[in-house]
Formats: structure tokens, C-alpha cells, sequence
């Protein structure tokens, strides 16, 4: 090959790189970018009145007399709404009972849509469920009822060969000509009067329970659950997976049989789908050892530890083949015992690799869905206490974002709090990830600095 | 000296973990791990439980409910294993399932916590609005297999059905299926909830979910001519529904929060919240 046909094949493979890399950025931005937009929408957005009263009534946060004068001053704008239903309703009563019954099954329907809107009506009985106490508490949701206010979806079934197509009708043509048709422009031009729409840092997103199935409120449940898991999983896995790490490697025979089985077993284990590793925790600690009575944190915790055990193992067992052999002759030629070599030389030296192992399986233990579905997760459950974990379930983020975005029965009025939950995932992992970095530069410098 | 040094930063995570965030968990709520109640069980029953759970923890403070919903046959099998107070399901239990749990020493009582129509709804820009029962057995089983049969567009018809796990499959089985097969390649969706967004974002889809789950992005269809509506599920004229358990370990002893929470449906306030959410209460309790 000449040198010019070499020099080609270098470059190219130069812009090939290059071009990887470029690609891999692109995915990560277009993954990440949305997690982090809409995820940060869950907690910073614009606030309506009602979402200051919600706080106000239900947590008891925020200066309530404050919320008392915004709220008279949006009902100021509010009343001309109710007037004009009323007013209307007040005319329906002297039309033909077939004008009554098809204007007031419209009439409802309206009603029905302000009420998400705005709340109950004055005079309304109290509701019983949180969600219909209060109007819509986030502006973005707010112009999403606004246009269900104004107007009407319908689909145009004219043509029989396809589906229908939508169309949206608005209201003010129903109501043409009658006492109700002002309101549509009045909503439209007044909304903000009657909301106040206001920016927030909702940062008791992260640090409150929810109300309602997370119609309101936060995830500190799901944040605490997580942790729980997370940290219990570690807890178990690091000291037997370091263990065995060592025996493997310093004790153990390589050429006896019986290890080179062990090995091959970490290895296969390593491969298991998750959700099997669940079914056996149900099945194993909970069904047959009843660590627990019902799921709970600490089966959650034994199940997620087995998941990552050979990831520990693999990881450790790395990190201290990796120690230069001559550190050990050097400590055994002064006399130290092999449990003192171990003890002072190996492992140290090694720990940079064996937390490299340990962050990467905690990222694992976090995110992981499956075996926490039969051992520890719920859909609703409150904060759980340390002395709890031992027998109480919990809530935990990734059961959580899978149970909102495919079990909850209201998904799409929800969708920011699945959304916070994914960002805040993908941070915790994160925060996990560059704190043990960062810990284990740390030990790489004094190691080399001694 | 030196590992200390470099176990130090180690612990100290380690500290700040363990000790900081449960002591912020123990200062928002004070330890009563005893007044526990734990329930398992249906997706489709999952909302009623969970604003049940969410009124009780209100009007009762100090008592930790926890929800999972897993399917009404995973519901069974917790009650018999003794890992949940409260099973709720979306059918009986089978003669099986009474079988296991006596074998174990349980003794599964029924509570009927509501009424439930089993909707059938199509995407809303579907032009159908209504199937007879035979005409929507045909479709499950196969028979008719796009939307032209039944006077609708040339589309093929996706079909989504639930795994067998679910209680809403069991009822729907048992009231329309009429003990035949639904047809292989039929979709099966874990949830009540997914089974929804799938019809929501599927035009040519069809899909059973509970009464609950009907919300203005998709359409149930009137079946033999009733509409499913909490209306025609009281009076008995619509076909597809059935009723909604909790099942409890014997009867619960009276004055326990578990006797006070198996029988909130009973009460005005609890058939108040069965109805917001879309299901019917079993009394008229207005």
C-alpha cells in the first residue's frame, strides 16, 4: 500500500470517529434535552391561584391572607362568568321543554368544563375528591381547558370509507344569540385575570407527599423510596461481592474446577433478566424466608443486592487483578501476613475499581423496575420511617413512572409529575454517579500522592 | 493510618445516607408501623382503593396505606401467601383460588365495593357507535376482522385484549366470550390505563377497559343499544358489567382500621368517591 492510499485510510478513519462521536452527542442531547425541559416543567411553571390556595388549604404553606385577596380579586372576574350561567339558566326556564332538555344537556357539558377550569362552582356541594376541589393549578394544563371550554371537539364522520376527522366546533356557535354567548370572549380575553398565572419554583415538588393518586403534591416518597432500595441494595452486595472478590482472586485455586464453576455461575448470573431476579425474591425472601410480612424495603433491598452482586463481583475482582503484583511482594517480603497485604496494600490500591463497580451497579439498582415490582414497589404509599424499611413497602420512582404513564387513570392531566419523576431520576443517578467519581479521584490522587 | 484516611470519605457518604434522609423521614411522621394496612390486587379497582386510601389517611392520621396494583389474580395469590390485608379484584375469586387460600389457613370473605360496567371504546374518530354482543364476540374471536363488515372504513381492526392475569379478561371471557377463545393475535396490555392510551393513539383499535377509565379521549360503544353509563349499569340494562371486590382475610374484627376501611364503600362518603371516580356505588345512597 503507498502512502497516499495509507494517508486515506487514516483520515477517513479519522472523520469516522469524529462522525461517531457527533452522532453519539446528537443521541444523548435528544435524549437528555426533553428529559431535562419537560422534567424541569414539573416544578418550575406558571402557578395559578389555585394552586396557591391548594397550597395554602392543604399544606398550610404560604401567606394564606395574601391567597385570601388574590383569590377575592380573581373572583371578581370569576362572578361575571357565573352570572352569565346563571342569568342563562334563569331564561332556559321559560323555553319549550325539547329547548330545555338540549340546551341544558349542552349547558352541563360547559359547566362541567369550567369546573375543571376553575373549580366548584359557588353553591356547589364540597367534592369529595381532592382533584375537583380545586380548578386547574398549572397556566400550561389551564390554556389545555380553556380550549375545551371554547371548544368542542367533534368528529366529522361524512365520509364512510375513513375515520372520521376531528373538528373543533366552537361553543359560541351553540349559544349563539342567547345571554351565554359573551362568555367565550370574556373567558378568553380575561384568563389571566380569573387565574393569575404566576411563575413558581415548586420546590415542595420534591420534598412533599402527593394528594389524590399525584394530582397534587410531590414525590419525596418516591426520592426516599429510591434511596432506600439504592443504598440497601449496596449495603448487602458491596460487602459480600468485595469478599468474594478477594477470595477469588487471592485465595482461591484457579485451577480447581470447583471455582472456574463459580465463576462461569457470577458470569451467567450477571446475564438473568431482571424481572426473573424479581420473581425470585418474591418467591425467595418474601414467600420462604418471610423476611417480611407483605413487600417491603429491606426484600426490595435483598432482591436488587442479588441483581448487582456479580456486578461487584466482576468489578472487584478487576480492580485488585489489576493491583501490580509487585506491591504484594513487597509487602509480603516485609514480613505482613497475606490478611495484612490484603488488608493495607491490595484493597486500597484497588478501591478506585472497586467504586468504579459500585457506582456503576448503583446506577443499576436505581433505575431497575422489575425486581422491585413483586418485593417493594407500590403505586400509593406514604413516606416511609428508617425503623419502617424492615416491614413496610414504599413507593419507589421507576415502578412509579411506569405505574403513572401506563396504569393511572387520569395520564394525561398528570403527565408533568411522570415527567418530574424521569428528570429526577436521571439526576439522582447522576448526583450517585459523579459523587463517587469524584470520591474515587479523590483516592486515586492521594494513592498516588503516598 | 492510611486506610482510615481513605475510608474516610467512604463513611462519610455513607453517615450522610443513612442517618440524614431517614431522620428528615422520621421527623415528617412519627413511627406507626402498626396501623398498617396493605392492598394488592386490580387495576381497574386501583383508583377506588387509592382515594379510599387517600380519605382514610386524612380522616384517620397515623395510618399507612399502601396500594400495588398488580392484576386481580396476583391479588388472590397475595391474600393466600398472607403479604396483603385487602386483595381487590375485578372478578370473584375462582373456586381454585378458595381452595388455596383455605388450604393455607385463610379465609377469603368478599366485600362488593362497587358496580362496574366493562366498557368497550374505539378511537373517538371511529364512525361505529354501536355492536351487538354477538358482533363484538366476532371481533375477538376472529370473525370479523375489519371495520367494513360493521359499516365502517376499510381498516383492519386492532384488537386489544387483556393478559390473563387481569380481572376485567376473566369477566369480559365469561360475559361476552361465552367460554370461546379470543383470537391469537389479539394484543394483550397489562393494565386498564395502558389499554386506554393504546385505543387513544390506535385508530382502528378496540379495547375493554372498567367504567372508570372512560374519559373523553376515546369512545365507548353502546352495546345491543345501551350506552355504558353508571345509569344503565344500576338499572341492569347494560350487558358487560359486574361488580368489584375487596377480598379480606375473614371478616375483619370490628373497630379495627381494616373493619373501618373494608367497609367505607358502605358509607355515604365512600359511595360519594366511588361515584366521582366513574364506578357505581352499590346503594343509592343519595
Amino acid at each position: 500500500m503507498n502512502l497516499a492510499s495509507r494517508r486515506m485510510m487514516d483520515r477517513s478513519f479519522t472523520v469516522l470517529g469524529i462522525l461517531s462521536i457527533l452522532v453519539m452527542a446528537g443521541a444523548l442531547l435528544c435524549l437528555l434535552g426533553p428529559i431535562v425541559i419537560r422534567g424541569v416543567n414539573a416544578f418550575v411553571f406558571r402557578a395559578t391561584v389555585e394552586h396557591r390556595q391548594m397550597l395554602a388549604e392543604k399544606y398550610g404553606v404560604g401567606d394564606r391572607e395574601a391567597v385570601k385577596r388574590e383569590l377575592a380579586q380573581a373572583e371578581q372576574h370569576r362572578t361575571k362568568i357565573y352570572r352569565m350561567i346563571s342569568a342563562y339558566e334563569a331564561s332556559l326556564e321559560d323555553e319549550s321543554y325539547a329547548m330545555r332538555r338540549e340546551m341544558g344537556g349542552e349547558l352541563d357539558e360547559l359547566k362541567d368544563r369550567l369546573r375543571d377550569l376553575l373549580g366548584p362552582f359557588p353553591g356547589d356541594p364540597d367534592p369529595i375528591l381532592m382533584r375537583e376541589q380545586y380548578g386547574e393549578t398549572r397556566w400550561d394544563r389551564a390554556l389545555v381547558v380553556k380550549d375545551e371550554v371554547i371548544f368542542r371537539e367533534e368528529y366529522d364522520y361524512s365520509d364512510p370509507s375513513a375515520m372520521g376527522v376531528l373538528v373543533h366546533v366552537p361553543r359560541a356557535d351553540t349559544f349563539e344569540g342567547t345571554s351565554l354567548a359573551p362568555l367565550f370572549p370574556y373567558l378568553e380575553n380575561h384568563l389571566s385575570d380569573i387565574l393569575r398565572p404566576r411563575w413558581t419554583f415548586y420546590w415542595r415538588f420534591f420534598t412533599t407527599e402527593s394528594y389524590d393518586a399525584h394530582f397534587f403534591g410531590g414525590i419525596w416518597p418516591e426520592i426516599l423510596g429510591t434511596f432506600y432500595l439504592t443504598v440497601g441494595a449496596i449495603l448487602f452486595a458491596v460487602p459480600f461481592g468485595v469478599i468474594s472478590a478477594i477470595y477469588l482472586v487471592e485465595y482461591a485455586n484457579p485451577k480447581n474446577p470447583l471455582v472456574a464453576l463459580i465463576r462461569t455461575c457470577i458470569s451467567t448470573l450477571a446475564g438473568v433478566p431482571s424481572i426473573v431476579f424479581g420473581l425470585f425474591g418474591l418467591a425467595f425472601f418474601i414467600n420462604e424466608l418471610h423476611v417480611s410480612e407483605s413487600k417491603s424495603v429491606l426484600a426490595g433491598s435483598l432482591t436488587l443486592a442479588v441483581l448487582i452482586l456479580p456486578l461487584v463481583i466482576r468489578a472487584a475482582e478487576e480492580a485488585i487483578r489489576a493491583v501490580p503484583k509487585t506491591y504484594k511482594e513487597a509487602a509480603l517480603s516485609l514480613g505482613a501476613g497475606r490478611w495484612r497485604t490484603i488488608c493495607t496494600v491490595i484493597l486500597p490500591a484497588a478501591m478506585p475499581g472497586v467504586l468504579t463497580g459500585i457506582v456503576i451497579s448503583m446506577g443499576r439498582a436505581a433505575g431497575e423496575t422489575a425486581p422491585i415490582i413483586f418485593t417493594a414497589a407500590v403505586s400509593a404509599g406514604g413516606v416511609v420511617a428508617l425503623g419502617e424499611t424492615l416491614s413496610q413497602p414504599t413507593p419507589a420512582l421507576p415502578w412509579n413512572i411506569y405505574n403513572i404513564c401506563s396504569e393511572h387513570e387520569a395520564v394525561n392531566e398528570i403527565r408533568h409529575v411522570q415527567y418530574g419523576m424521569v428528570f429526577t431520576l436521571v439526576f439522582l443517578v447522576l448526583l450517585l454517579n459523579s459523587t463517587a467519581i469524584w470520591l474515587r479521584a479523590r483516592i486515586a490522587k492521594r494513592l498516588r500522592g503516598a | 493510618m492510611k486506610i482510615q484516611r481513605l475510608m474516610m470519605p467512604l463513611l462519610l457518604v455513607v453517615l450522610v445516607v443513612a442517618l440524614a434522609l431517614p431522620t428528615v423521614a422520621l421527623g415528617q411522621k412519627g413511627a406507626n408501623a402498626n396501623r398498617a394496612i396493605s392492598i394488592d390486587g386490580s387495576t381497574t379497582v386501583g383508583p377506588i382503593a387509592k382515594a379510599f386510601k387517600d380519605y382514610y389517611e386524612r380522616s384517620h392520621p397515623g395510618v399507612n396505606i399502601t396500594v400495588s396494583e398488580s392484576g386481580s389474580g396476583n391479588g388472590a395469590k397475595s391474600l393466600r401467601n398472607g403479604v396483603c390485608d385487602i386483595a381487590i379484584m375485578s372478578r370473584c375469586m375462582k373456586a381454585g383460588e378458595f381452595k388455596a387460600a383455605g388450604e393455607a389457613g385463610f379465609q377469603p370473605v368478599a366485600h362488593v365495593v362497587a358496580l362496574d360496567a366493562i366498557a368497550v371504546i374505539v378511537h373517538p374518530a371511529n364512525p361505529i357507535s354501536e355492536l351487538s354482543m354477538t358482533q363484538l364476540k366476532d371481533i375477538y374471536s376472529g370473525k370479523i376482522t375489519n371495520w367494513r363488515q360493521l359499516g365502517g372504513p376499510n381498516m383492519d381492526i386492532v384488537v386489544i385484549g387483556r393478559e390473563t392475569n387481569s380481572g376485567t379478561f376473566a369477566s369480559f371471557q365469561e360475559l361476552v366470550m361465552g367460554g370461546g377463545n379470543v383470537k391469537s393475535d389479539s394484543e394483550s396490555v397489562g393494565s386498564n390505563g395502558a389499554a386506554r392510551q393504546r385505543v387513544q393513539s390506535t385508530k382502528a383499535a378496540i379495547a375493554y377497559v372498567g367504567l372508570g377509565f372512560v374519559d373523553r379521549k376515546v369512545k365507548a360503544l353502546s352495546i345491543n343499544g345501551v350506552e355504558a353509563s353508571p345509569e344503565t349499569v344500576q338499572s341492569g340494562d347494560y350487558p358487560i358489567a359486574r361488580p368489584l371486590y375487596m377480598f379480606t382475610n375473614g371478616f375483619p374484627k370490628l373497630g379495627t382500621d381494616l373493619h373501618r376501611f373494608a367497609t367505607l364503600h358502605l358509607t355515604e362518603k365512600g359511595q360519594e368517591i366511588v361515584e366521582s371516580i366513574g364506578f357505581v356505588p352499590v346503594t343509592r345512597y343519595k
